[in-house]
């Protein structure tokens, strides 16, 4: 068959059941072409074909045949879509930009055929963009760029530059991702899982050479676990071979509820084995059965219960007594878990989409029996992580395992299906919180009992959060995790935070308007932060908050709702920078990953100013286990440890040239440490790399919402997100990232939730159809605003905001459904069923 | 036999040899378990959009969503129709999908296309989602199977009183063309092929709408969806159309609410009124009960929306 692709005619064999995606990507090496969910949903393989968009993950190989094919490499970067991307910022980890961006290109060209240079709409862009997804959520960068696009704003190529140091090669597919990786003699792995929820696992037969999976007791305690991965030449093959293998199980009662008889982890050994969902250390607490806790972070808890019972006994009014739910939610990065691996002289090699290179080489290491050093890490792009790359998963398992067994590099990519299966949830909760108000009109107790849905996970930690929020009024904060045959719930953006904030946010709300008082003039009151309370001051004075109104009972009413956040500063003390003068410029070095957050650029920004360079001198390296000992990207600690680290080198280099040029200083290395904080930190010594500082984060989020009272649905349609985190280093970018951080939020409050058949714990949701993500349509105007002060104690004066930005955004929307339907919604995700049904009642 | 007759034997025979099933744009085929496909010929008389010399439509099985869309004569004779149309999935879905393939696609129940489940649609004898997860489910309980039909298309299709041209059998009605076995999607095997659907010469001034509820904006199935046409005499309601999707086994025309919209006002009372009637056919699931008011407001909405100039 004959097509021309990219303007060359070529001359290939197909299978009638070959994907374009699968011919432009595996067989032309066209990898800007991605594919995310391999469904039709998200639009990470979209390519023109006669000047149309498609499918690529869809659309059959065959039916390009006489076609003209044009993919993000056809492109160029010379379209002035993609210059308005990279001005805009239209894109952070950049896995789904390549979509967008061919996308993009034919709509502006059909626009500006069209219309001259008019700019669209918002409702014009988002309904041309509506085949697209963006985990990282840039949604708000896409709509600004494709409006200036279309106006004709970045036809001139000297226009604007890029925001982000390394946008060029993402709007032109040119990054590369792990799964991108291709190496000679490699084979595709695949991972064998367990159909059943609770089995112990027997022989295992299989014609070829095959690696375990399994826990040491051989039982596997969730539908969809790893039981043994194998590998072929293609992925064919190897889907195959896998179902090939043949797997005795014993099947075991399935415990759906913490309260079966049958328990999950039956003894103390194996329960050392439970993955966690928490992040840091892990709170003691005792095992009865399937429930393990409470984990008890209480101040003065018998007063705090004592006065909760007393006025639960009295009746009175100034409690405020509920249970709230929030559903699993699930990570999904549009870069599934991916890894591949090679054994080289008794080293191995990894090509790995990770969030913590150095972490993961300490894991690999020790698990392998290798020595520092031996454990080499490649991670130069990251299409996501949110929490979930983080640790050796089994993607790396198992192509570790086999490319030892076939001597040849190994990749594993995990599908869309197994993403969201066992790639990564937040755990489920329930939260039973009594919020009491003193005579005073101050906060006189609060119990806060969450239990957490983590399937086979521990560490669910809700509740946990609250202890460092509203002064220092008495709380018993208990959490409880329930252990059932359900997939492990892992660290997620500000673990635990969204749900506590979810109950806590809507009773504080509530006791407001109990009281007859403004709900932000109540939280300024308890709230003792200085930070927060400069948010406060700021957004009260706002249009948005102060010019609401009554929403009326019209079929579309109007609400707006206020929701706070408040988050421990972490940082890596051990980080490091290095900077090495190389042919007239400076190139940074650091073992770490960029997952869209930044941190290229904020290295960067931070060298080229310390040391008056022009934007060309500098080049960052990221990316790789070799270079000077970086933090994860984890528990926003990358930014408040790093940059402070490339100051100090920055101020080193500068010392060592003693005045003179960089041409004349070939080959001159410093490396720049974090210096401390001034007082130390609240972990006298790093645990895990992480130090706790001092100092709490904070955000006050308002939200407006329209709800559809007849058909259900509610619609955020401004958003207002005040962060307090002091300096920030990278405007554009940390806007960006606060930006997905509140798009997140309303994913959560409004659409995400993983289902499951009742009967077997079977997920029904492992697609990015039935798993909903929000959309560009989704996307209410966000503005950002940065308060800088109060954080001189820490060098650079700046700390993280990738968490902190997501964690009050359910809440305020809860708050706002309130405001503007008078029902208060207790579970999560408000969907249309529940709208309806609850403003029914 | 003509050439075009024989291409479209020659694709029924490589179906019946292979046991595969034949493909158009794809995009529903190539998401599920991969097994022997044939495409659909090219060369037949498949494509395109052909008008009679009596005002009437001939819209080739293989038309794309995005050629009908852009089709001037076609969108502005059937409002509806193009209405309807372009709700449907997302402009990268629309540029491939087809007529044929959109009226002939499977259902998207997830326990269908999870693996691991038997049921009445995959040669299994039982319905997991009927006890089990079905929030997504139909409203009217046609029994076995309860997966909503997923074809919007259809929707206007039926309120056109539209029939489909299926190679060697008389022209069939949209209706018929699903059939009442609830246990399948329509009524062709596996080796019939659609050749094109006939739409009636248009009406003119006719007033139109289509409406979905969805939880997202855009590029979502929709919970409920509904086609309305009416033509109007000053403000009375002279005829009426309805079709609602979303809610039963097969798309659903709902000659009550157009029976009951006849001869009356074309007023918000009215329109309740109307919508009462289709919400008496409901026997929704224990997790589907919502859909019954959700039905009754998208049909308000849409009829609303049709007499909203
Ligand atoms: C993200 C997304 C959102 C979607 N949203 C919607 C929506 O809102 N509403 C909606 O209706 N659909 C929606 N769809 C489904 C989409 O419309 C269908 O997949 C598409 O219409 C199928 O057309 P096709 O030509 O690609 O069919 P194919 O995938 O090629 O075929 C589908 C089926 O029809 C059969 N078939 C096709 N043509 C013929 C013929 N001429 N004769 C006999 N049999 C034939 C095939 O054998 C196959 O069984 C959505 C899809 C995606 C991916
Ligand atoms: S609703 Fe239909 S498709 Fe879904 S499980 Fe039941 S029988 Fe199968
Ligand atoms: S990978 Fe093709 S649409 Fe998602
Ligand atoms: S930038 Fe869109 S998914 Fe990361």
């Amino acid at each position: 068959m004959e097509f021309s692709v990219n303007g060359k005619v070529v001359d290939v064999d197909v299978e009638t059941t070959d994907t374009a995606a699968e011919l432009l990507r595996e067989r032309m090496g066209l990898t800007g072409t991605k594919v995310a969910c391999g469904t039709g949903v998200c639009g990470a393989c979209t390519v023109q074909v006669d000047g149309r968009t498609a499918a690529g993950c869809l659309l059959p190989a065959g039916s390009l045949a006489g076609r003209e094919v044009t993919t993000v490499e056809g492109l160029g970067g010379d379209h002035p879509v993609q210059r308005a991307f990279a001005a805009h910022d239209a894109l952070q980890c950049g896995y789904c930009t390549p979509g967008f961006v061919v996308e993009a290109a034919a709509f502006t060209d059909r626009w500006r055929a069209e219309h001259g240079t008019a700019a669209p709409s918002r409702e014009e862009i988002a309904e041309a963009l509506s085949g697209h997804l963006c985990r990282c959520g840039a949604y708000a960068g896409i709509y600004a760029a494709v409006a200036a696009a279309c106006a004709g704003e970045h036809d001139d190529p000297e226009a604007a530059a890029p925001a982000r140091v390394e946008a060029v090669s993402k709007i032109t597919g040119a990054a590369r991702y792990t799964t991108d990786v291709v190496l000679d003699g490699m084979l595709e792995g695949v991972i064998v899982r367990s159909p059943h929820p609770h089995a112990k696992v027997g022989e295992i037969r299989c014609d070829g050479p095959l690696a375990e999976l399994l826990p040491p007791d051989r039982v596997v305690r969730y539908a969809g676990q790893p039981v043994a991965a194998v590998a072929a030449p293609t992925r064919a093959e190897a889907l195959a071979l896998a179902a090939r293998v043949e797997v005795e199980y014993a099947v075991l009662p399935t415990v759906l509820s913490s309260d079966d008889e049958t328990v999950v982890f039956p003894t103390k050994e194996i329960r050392e084995t439970a993955p966690r969902a928490n992040e840091g250390p892990l709170a003691k607490a005792e095992w009865n059965g399937n429930v393990r806790g409470p984990a008890a972070m209480s101040w003065r808890a018998r007063t705090a219960a004592k006065r909760i019972e007393r006025a639960r006994k009295n009746g009175d009014r100034n409690l405020v007594e509920a249970t709230y739910t929030t559903g699993v939610q699930a990570h999904t990065c549009m870069e599934p878990h991916s890894c591949v691996a090679r054994w080289n002289g008794g080293e191995l090699r990894l090509h790995l989409s990770t969030q913590a290179m150095t972490r993961v080489a300490e894991q690999a290491a020790e698990r392998w029996g290798l020595g520092p050093g031996q454990v080499h890490i490649v991670a130069e792009h990251v299409g996501g992580g949110f929490g979930s790359k983080v640790n050796v998963t089994t993607d790396v398992v198992a192509a570790v395992e086999l490319a030892r067994l076939h001597e040849a590099p190994v990749r594993v990519v995990l599908s869309r299906a197994e993403e969201i299966v066992d790639g990564g949830t937040r755990p489920g909760t329930r939260i039973d919180l009594a919020v009491l108000t003193g005579e005073d009109g101050g906060l006189a107790a609060f119990t806060m009992d969450a239990h957490g849905d983590s399937g086979v996970s521990i560490g669910s930690n809700a509740a946990w959060h609250s202890r460092f929020f509203y002064g220092n009024a008495p709380r018993r904060i208990r959490d409880y995790d329930h252990i059932t045959n359900r997939a492990p719930g892992i660290p997620f953006r500000g673990p635990g935070l969204p749900p506590m904030l979810w109950a806590l946010e809507q009773a504080v709300d509530e006791t407001a308007l109990r009281r007859g008082e403004d709900p932000i003039a109540l939280r300024r009151r308890w709230d003792g932060n200085p930070k927060r309370r400069a948010l406060y001051d700021r957004v009260s004075e706002l249009p948005l908050w102060r010019d609401r109104t009554d929403p009326g009972v019209g079929r579309v009413r109007r609400g707006v709702g206020v929701a706070a956040a408040n988050y421990m500063y972490f940082l890596d003390p051990g980080t490091k920078v290095s900077l090495t003068v190389e042919q007239g410029t400076v190139v940074a070095r650091i073992a770490a990953s960029d997952i869209g957050t930044g941190s290229r650029s904020v290295i960067a920004g931070v060298v080229r100013s310390a040391l008056d360079l022009a934007p060309g001198q500098v080049r960052v390296e990221l990316g790789r286990s070799e270079h000077a000992y970086g933090p994860s990207a984890a528990s926003s600690c990358s930014t408040a440890s790093i940059a402070p680290a490339a100051q100090d080198a920055a101020r080193r280099l500068r010392k060592a040239l003693r005045g003179h040029s960089l041409a004349e200083a070939e080959g001159l290395e410093v490396v720049g440490r974090r210096p401390r904080d001034r007082r130390g930190y609240v972990t006298p010594f790093a645990l895990d790399h992480f130090a706790i500082g001092r100092g709490f984060s904070g955000a006050v989020v308002v939200t407006e919402v329209e709800v559809d009272t007849l058909l259900g649905r509610v619609r955020p349609t401004r958003v207002w997100c005040g962060i307090a985190a002091g300096h920030i280093y990278s405007p554009r970018l940390a806007r960006s990232q606060c930006e997905g951080g509140v798009i997140q939020g309303i994913g959560y409050a409004l659409f995400e939730q993983r289902q499951e058949d009742p009967a077997t714990a079977t997920v029904l949701t492992a697609n990015l159809e039935d798993y909903r993500i929000p959309g560009i349509a989704d996307t209410p105007e966000i503005d950002v605003h940065f308060h800088t002060e109060g954080w001189d104690h820490v060098p650079g004066r700046g700390v993280g905001i990738g968490e902190i930005s997501t964690m009050a955004v359910a809440a305020s929307i809860g708050n706002a459904v309130r405001h503007a339907t008078g029902h208060r919604f207790h579970d999560l995700p408000i969907r249309p069923d529940r709208l309806l049904e609850g403003i029914a009642e | 036999m003509t050439a075009i007759e024989a291409a479209l034997e020659a694709a029924a025979e490589a179906v019946r040899a292979t046991g595969g099933e034949l493909r158009a744009g794809g995009t529903d085929v190539m998401t599920r378990p991969a097994r022997p496909l044939v495409d659909l010929p090219a060369g037949a008389d498949l494509h395109g959009i052909t008008w009679r010399p009596d005002g009437s439509v001939r819209v080739g099985a293989l038309t794309t969503i995005t050629d009908l869309l852009a089709d001037a004569r076609l969108t502005a004779s059937y409002p509806a129709l193009a209405a309807t149309a372009a709700a449907i999935a997302t402009p990268q879905i629309r540029n491939v999908a087809t007529v044929g393939g959109n009226l002939l696609q499977r259902n998207r129940c997830w326990y269908l296309r999870t693996p691991g489940f038997a049921c009445h649609q995959n040669g299994g004898d039982t319905c997991p989602a009927r006890d089990g997860a079905h929030l997504y489910s139909a409203v009217v309980d046609q029994g076995p199977c309860v997966a909503p039909h997923p074809s919007t298309l259809a929707l206007a299709l039926l309120a056109y009183a539209a029939t489909a041209d299926v190679h060697g059998r008389a022209p069939l009605e949209i209706a018929d063309l699903y059939g009442d076995d609830p246990t399948r999607d329509h009524v062709l095997d596996s080796a019939e092929i659609l050749r094109a659907v006939h739409l009636p010469p248009p009406v003119s001034g006719e007033r139109t709408a289509y409406r979905r509820a969805t939880a997202r904006e855009r590029a979502e199935w929709p919970l409920v969806e509904a086609t309305v046409r009416l033509t109007l005499d000053g403000d009375t309601i002279t005829t009426a159309a309805v079709a609602a999707g979303g809610i039963a086994r097969t798309p659903l025309l709902l000659p009550e609410v157009a029976e009951a919209l006849h001869g009356g006002p074309a007023t918000p009372d009215a329109f309740a009124a109307a919508a009462d009637r289709a919400t008496a056919r409901c026997t929704p699931l224990p997790r589907t009960a919502y859909k019954v008011p959700l039905l009754h407001a998208t049909l308000v909405d849409a009829l609303t929306a049709a007499c909203t100039p």
